[in-house]
Formats: structure tokens, C-alpha cells, sequence
């Protein structure tokens, strides 16, 4: 049984993800059973959403079991995650009280969150030569630089046009040559995972 | 007309994948693949495994962190990736005391590596290492999946962070808080604007295509070996193709 299992599991990974695959080519006949499949994909994939908040329960059942003094955390979290759920449960996922929740609580922690991302980045980018004194580090603090100028009115200077147009230039030119050289790198790694896991050398599904 | 064009797409589309398929299995068969790939040196793999030895020595704790990719969409590939080198921080850690801890912001992707972590203890036969807690969902939101994994970072007596997988602009907060901790922070996305942020705030960033390389270069089979080397053909074949439609455009020989 302990070795029938991974290769079922193996067979049915790869046949379903062969019909996907050539329902991308060939919508006409492989279509229906390539929607029927991601179908069942989205339904699993919302029991392991579930399974997955379970897990951030238990994680944190347990912190609050042992004696650290991070586990302050974990009570607002379980206490925050109860609460929620009873509302939405009682209210719905639109109801009036769930968006009170949700415009009350989430966004502006998450806003708060962001403007902390800002200064990191910030910072980062100030301590950068620190961590990497190399001539392409001064390069990509330059061109920072010149694109922040190039894309804000300056205080009492106004729109500067030669570094607009350097900015427009740095933008459609080189970024844009640069980022399409890693996106042709990612793409190409994309199938090559795609195609280990069709083929069933790699199983990321324990078989 | 259009519908003829349709599928000489499809059937281009086909033989690409096709192509690809090829000098995978060519490269997986072959007596080539035996023979050791010459890999280009890359500083964050190099560090990566000094820094598991250490936190074997130490008894301090890895963290791998797979993003919050879809695995229904394009961004799941790159926690696939994370998946791999999941497995090979487990078994190359199976000797210390506290096995390697996962965050992710998807729900599949945790029982994944869930999965990924049983089946690693299972082949090595320490299945009383497993503990599905150590595989965790932080957060279904970037913000929140930022904010969930900071602690784990904080509190785990963590000596190295391995960020692989779909990341947006919030992988900055992990950087940072690995920074903070002191830890050694490996990281690669498929997003553009995470590997811009990468590049600033990471002490190892994985940039286009080197994450995808991880397999390989942590020796993880001969799969990935063969895979790269259809990456670098495939590769060149694109940039000649590309150069030759530059080059016909310019003499206006293309539309």
C-alpha cells in the first residue's frame, strides 16, 4: 500500500495535468475536461484554505500552551479569529457588520503596514552602499535618483523636462530591455518546473 | 483567417512545450547527464549551504518561506521551487535538534509542504521529526502574510531565511526583519517588483532566472540538472530568435 499510493497519486498528477496542459492548445476538444479539473482544483484548493486556518489555530494553541512572552500575539490572534468568524457567520461574507470588520480592522493595519514598507525601503536603499560598495550599486542608486527627480514637481522648481525625458527614456529603454530578459528567465524556469512535474520526476505531492 | 492563425499558435505553443520536453528527457537519459554539469558560481547557494552546516552545528532553526502563490496560476512554479529546496534544508538538516520551519500565504501550498516535509522524513525513516505545525499558513493577504511570518522569524532562534516562491513589494518586511535578527537571508521571486526590492534588502538575491536553478545547484537529481541545461538552450535559441526579428524589423523586412 505504502508504495501503490505515491504511484496512483503520481499517475493521476500527471494524466490530469496532460489534459490541462492540451486543454490550453486545444480548447476545442480538451476544453470541457480541462475546465472540469480546474473546477475540482478550486474546490480542494478551498478545503485547504480551511485546513490551512486550522493550522494557524493550532500554531498558535500551542504558543499560548507554552511559557514565552510572545504569546500575547497568539491570544489576539485566536481571540480576533473567533470573533471574526462569528460575526461573518452571523452577518455573511458582505454583511454590513463583516465590512465593519473588515474597513475597521484589516485595512488599516494593512495601510499602517504599508507605510512601514516605505520607510524599510528607504532605509534599504540608504544602507546599500554599505552592504554592496560595488560601481553598479552607485549606478542603481543613481538611476533612482534620476527617475524620482524625473517623475515628481520639484518645491518651487516645478516639472524639470531634461529629467523627465531621461526618466522616459530610463523606463521604455533599459528597464523595459532588463525586465524582459528576467522575465524570459522566469518563464523558461516556469515550464521547466511545469514539465518535471508533469513528467513525475519531481512530486511536490508526496508521492 | 483568424481561426487558421489560432491554430498555428496553438500548434507552435505545442511544439515549444514539445521542444522543451525533449531535451529534458534527451539530457535525463543520456550518458550527459552522468557527467557532472559545470555550474556558474553563485554566491547565495554557496552561503545557503555553509549556513545550513552552521545551524546544524549551532542546533538553530532554518526558515523557508514559499510566498503566496497560486498553484492554479503562473505563480505557483516558484513555490514549487521553494518545495525542493524544502526538502533538501530538511534532509540536509535531519541532524539537528530543531528541524526547519515553513511559512507560506496560500492554503495549498502549506499542505504542500506539509507533504513535502512527511515524505522527506519518511524516506529518511525519522517520521517522529514531522510535525504539521512546522509547515504554516501566516496570512491570505500580502500584509498579513508579512506580518504572520515576522514573528516566526523573531521568536524560532532562526540562522538562516529562505525566501522562494510569488512575493510582492511586502518581502521587504521579511528582508528586514531577517536583518534584524541577524540571519542570513536567501531569497528569489518570479515577480519583478519583489526582485527590484530584493536586490535592496537582501543579503542574497536570487534574480530571473537563478531561483529556478536552486534544484540544481543544491542537488536535488538529475531532473533538475537536465532541466537546466534545456533552460540555457532554449535560452539562446530565444535571444537568436529574438535578435534575428530585431535585426529583419530594423531592415524592414518584418512588419
Amino acid at each position: 500500500m505504502k508504495k501503490i499510493l505515491p504511484i496512483t497519486n503520481a499517475i493521476i498528477a500527471v494524466i490530469s495535468g496532460s489534459f490541462i496542459l492540451l486543454g490550453y492548445f486545444f480548447p476545442g476538444v480538451f476544453g470541457g475536461i480541462q475546465s472540469t479539473l480546474i473546477g475540482w482544483a478550486i474546490i480542494l484548493a478551498a478545503f485547504a484554505l480551511l485546513l490551512g486556518i486550522f493550522n494557524l489555530a493550532i500554531v498558535h494553541w500551542k504558543k499560548i500552551g507554552s511559557e514565552k512572552s510572545s504569546n500575547i500575539n497568539s491570544i489576539v490572534l485566536l481571540t480576533s479569529m473567533f470573533i471574526t468568524i462569528v460575526i461573518v457567520g452571523i452577518s455573511g461574507p458582505t454583511g454590513s457588520w463583516s465590512l465593519w470588520v473588515f474597513n475597521s480592522f484589516q485595512v488599516p493595519v494593512e495601510v499602517s503596514l504599508l507605510a512601514v514598507l516605505a520607510v524599510v525601503l528607504v532605509y534599504a536603499g540608504a544602507r546599500l552602499l554599505t552592504r554592496r560598495p560595488k560601481w553598479y550599486t552607485i549606478l542603481f542608486l543613481v538611476t533612482v535618483l534620476l527617475v524620482l527627480l524625473g517623475s515628481v514637481p520639484l518645491f518651487l522648481i516645478g516639472e524639470i523636462t531634461p529629467l523627465s525625458i531621461v526618466r522616459d527614456w530610463l523606463a521604455q529603454v533599459p528597464a523595459i530591455a532588463g525586465a524582459r530578459g528576467l522575465l524570459l528567465g522566469v518563464a523558461l524556469g516556469t515550464v521547466a518546473t511545469g514539465l518535471r512535474i508533469l513528467i513525475g520526476v519531481d512530486r511536490p505531492y508526496g508521492g | 483567417m483568424d481561426q487558421v492563425l489560432s491554430l498555428l499558435n496553438s500548434i507552435l505553443g505545442l511544439l515549444f512545450i514539445l521542444l522543451c520536453l525533449g531535451l529534458i528527457l534527451f539530457y535525463l537519459l543520456s550518458d550527459h547527464s552522468r557527467a557532472k554539469l559545470n555550474l556558474r558560481g553563485i554566491q547565495a547557494f554557496s552561503h545557503f549551504k555553509r549556513e545550513v552546516d552552521l545551524a546544524v552545528e549551532a542546533g538553530k532553526r532554518l526558515h523557508i518561506s514559499l510566498g503566496r502563490g497560486n498553484i492554479n496560476d503562473l505563480q505557483g512554479g516558484a513555490a514549487f521551487i521553494g518545495l525542493t529546496i524544502l526538502d533538501r534544508c530538511a534532509r540536509a538538516a535531519s541532524n539537528s535538534d530543531r528541524p526547519p520551519v515553513t511559512t507560506s500565504g496560500d492554503g495549498v501550498i502549506t499542505i504542500l509542504s506539509q507533504d513535502t516535509l512527511r515524505s522527506t522524513y519518511r524516506s529518511l525513516g525519522t517520521m517522529e521529526r514531522y510535525d504539521p505545525t512546522n509547515a504554516r499558513l501566516t496570512g491570505l493577504t500580502p500584509m498579513a502574510y508579512a506580518a504572520g511570518a515576522m514573528p516566526t522569524i523573531h521568536d524560532e532562534q532562526i540562522s538562516a531565511n529562505i525566501f522562494a516562491g510569488h512575493f510582492g513589494t511586502e518581502i521587504a518586511l521579511l528582508t528586514e526583519a531577517g536583518e534584524r535578527n541577524r540571519s542570513l537571508t536567501v531569497a528569489g521571486s518570479d515577480s519583478l517588483p519583489a526582485q527590484a526590492v530584493l536586490y535592496v534588502t537582501s543579503d542574497e538575491p536570487l534574480l530571473g532566472e537563478e531561483l529556478y536553478a536552486a534544484g540544481a545547484y543544491l542537488g536535488a537529481g538529475a531532473a533538475h540538472s537536465a532541466s537546466l541545461r534545456m533552460q540555457d538552450i532554449v535560452r539562446w535559441v530565444l535571444v537568436v530568435a529574438i535578435v534575428i526579428g530585431a535585426i529583419l524589423k530594423l531592415l524592414r523586412i518584418l512588419p
